[in-house]
């Protein structure tokens, strides 16, 4: 089945999959702990059925209570395994407990996983329950680069962590129409020349990142920036300074690194 | 480079979007199928949203940003590359009925390993009936349970309780629900043991033959050999067979791991395991029914020699179903019952 050229390098944490058109990503590994949590869930989930229904089944089969005990036992048994091989076969690789502690089954491959490997990966319990606990799969997991129990291995699946992401919200700072900085054209223009792309990138970053800072660590930073780019980079007039917060100072000075407002009309 | 990630991020979340409903409603439908106009636009979303990627990974230091990507290209890539079995392929009955010609067809396609199964128990039963026969202490090591030790006082019991078996089908029933659960763990621990490379299934069998071929010998010794042919053997054709059916698909998975990963064709065997584990289930449903509901009646009520006969027929019908069923037309059948491949 694996006839694409996949490589796979991946580390502890994460799997990585090179697609065929040379696209590169990652994909977070569950820790055996969620995995944990999300199995006993399931186990509350399936033996809460098996007995809810037990006593629908005790009360058909009153008159004959062997055959209630006999339809019992086996469903117990058959539900155990088809719970889960039929839950992740055919909703996206997901049990109940799965979906809440924001787990996935995948292909080891990236792609989903088909009804076979659910099956597989799920017979294969019986092995990794061994001893006792599910030492063997534990075992393997905490063994294994890519976290996979012996389930897992054969038949080639691997968890996923799938927290829900939103997408990146716009942020306020880019809006601004007017850049003070373009009143000084030539300074603008040393600015964009000196800075390093690392330099840029990490203004950006110190911005993006402002709600999540604790205040007086922004304002150390923000600080910190902005005499730098004051004294090492760009020295922009005091009488400028003073009027601008220093938020308000790399808010401007990304503007001039990364926008359009380049000041374009200083070509000496 | 250096990117602009907010201005990029303004210009590029119009097709993140586009790419996030298409991606929805795609996985909400069952059979994700795309038509023509869809599977072009998510291509092409693909390719822009992959190269987005690419600029994020190398031209901004925005892990969150990379991450939601990622997770868009994740999803686009499944879809793209994976094409579900269609749900009425699912849900056609001939499908499910093709498990009883599958089965006897996988068995014969890997009967050597059956064979080594085979073997091995026949070593375990040989080492278990040749240390009973020449060492009667070995009795008390071998046969752990009480009633295999004593096997006069066992027949004695057997014969007496006649009168309650007679009443007792609900005792009956619950006894194969357990057996039958009982057995296929054993089973499926058998078959999941080939992860072990078959040691695991090897050991499992060869206990399993020694148990057996004590218990023969030790019964046969004692002169109740009719009364344990008649006993065993209704369910026992039945259940030793599947037990080493078991033992063939636990030695199938250990040559399948043990193979180089590129000869693997995973999905293929992962199928041929499957089916393997789903016939021996269904005969040991028979096998725990036989056990309880037949095996159990002792003479006078049924005769030993109408038990043996009674096994001797199953065992017939149980050959005859897998070396002859599903012979005619292999080739095309299997070809047309197997989804054409996914990629």
């Amino acid at each position: 089945m694996t006839d694409t050229p996949l490589t796979r390098a991946s580390t502890a944490a994460e799997l990585t999959i090179a697609t065929p058109e040379g696209v590169v990503f990652r994909l977070p590994l569950a820790g055996p702990p969620s995995r944990l949590y999300a199995m006993l869930l399931d186990i509350v989930i399936v033996l809460g059925t098996v007995n809810g229904g037990g006593l629908l089944v005790y009360w058909i089969f009153s008159k004959a209570p062997g055959f209630g005990f006999m339809v019992i036992t086996l469903a117990e048994f058959a539900i155990g395994f088809a719970y889960s091989a039929l839950l992740e076969g055919f909703w996206n690789g997901q049990t109940i407990g799965k979906r809440l502690f924001h787990l996935r089954v995948i292909d080891q491959d990236g792609l989903p996983l088909r009804i076979e490997q659910a099956w597989v990966r799920n017979l294969m319990r019986v092995f990794d329950a061994l001893p006792f606990a599910y030492l063997a799969g534990g075992l393997s997991v905490l063994s294994s680069p890519l976290m996979q129990r012996f389930g897992d291995r054969v038949a080639g699946t691997l968890v996923v962590r799938q927290t829900p992401l939103a997408a990146p919200v716009e942020e306020f700072w880019m809006r601004q129409k007017y850049n003070s900085f373009m009143d000084y054209p030539a300074i603008a223009m040393k600015l964009r020349r000196a800075a390093t792309p690392e330099l840029a990138t990490l203004i950006q970053d110190a911005l993006r990142r402002r709600q999540e800072l604790a205040a007086y660590a922004r304002r150390e930073i923000y600080r910190e920036l902005v005499t730098y780019l004051q004294c090492e980079i760009s020295p922009f007039p005091d009488e400028l300074i003073e009027k601008l917060s220093d938020e308000q100072y790399l808010i401007n000075a990304s503007g001039i690194l990364f926008g359009e407002q380049r000041p374009s009309r200083v070509r000496v | 480079m250096i990117l602009d990630l907010e201005r990029f991020q303004a210009q590029a979340r119009p097709r993140w979007r586009d790419l996030e409903l298409l991606l929805a409603a795609l996985e909400s439908r069952p059979d994700r199928r795309l038509n023509p106009a869809e599977a072009e636009q998510l291509q092409e979303l693909y390719a822009q949203i992959a190269a987005d990627l690419n600029r994020v990974t190398h031209g901004a230091l925005a892990p969150e940003l990379r991450q939601y990507l990622e997770r868009l290209v994740a999803r686009a890539y499944a879809e793209l590359y994976y094409a579900p079995p269609m749900r009425s392929e699912i849900w056609q009955p001939r499908r499910w009925l093709r498990i009883f010609t599958a089965f006897p067809e996988t068995f014969r396609r890997h009967a050597r390993y059956f064979a080594l199964a085979v073997l091995i128990t026949l070593l375990g039963c040989a080492f278990g009936g040749l240390a009973v026969r020449y060492d009667p202490a070995a009795v008390d090591v071998l046969l752990p349970v009480d009633y295999l030790r004593n096997p006069g006082q066992r027949v004695h019991d057997e014969e007496q309780r006649q009168g309650q078996h007679l009443n007792s089908a609900q005792t009956e029933a619950a006894f194969s629900a357990q057996l039958i659960r009982h057995n296929i763990e054993v089973a499926l621990l058998a078959a999941a043991l080939g992860v072990t490379f078959g040691i695991g299934t090897a050991l499992l069998l060869f206990e399993n033959g020694v148990l057996l071929g004590a218990v023969a010998v030790h019964y046969t010794q004692q002169g109740f050999g009719l009364f344990m042919t008649a006993w065993l053997l209704p369910h026992g054709v039945f259940e030793i067979p599947s037990i080493l059916i078991a033992g063939q698909a636990g030695f199938y998975l250990a040559r399948l791991l043990l193979r180089r990963r590129e000869d693997r064709n995973v999905r293929q065997s992962m199928r041929e395991w499957l089916v393997l584990v789903a016939g021996l289930a269904m005969m040991l449903v028979w096998a725990g029914l036989m056990e309880a509901f037949f095996s159990q009646h002792h003479a006078p009520v049924l005769p030993y020699g109408f038990k043996v006969a009674v096994a001797a027929a199953e065992l017939l019908l149980l050959t005859i179903y897998l070396l002859m069923i599903g012979r005619r037309g292999i080739g095309t059948e299997a070809r047309s019952g197997v989804p054409s491949e996914s990629r």
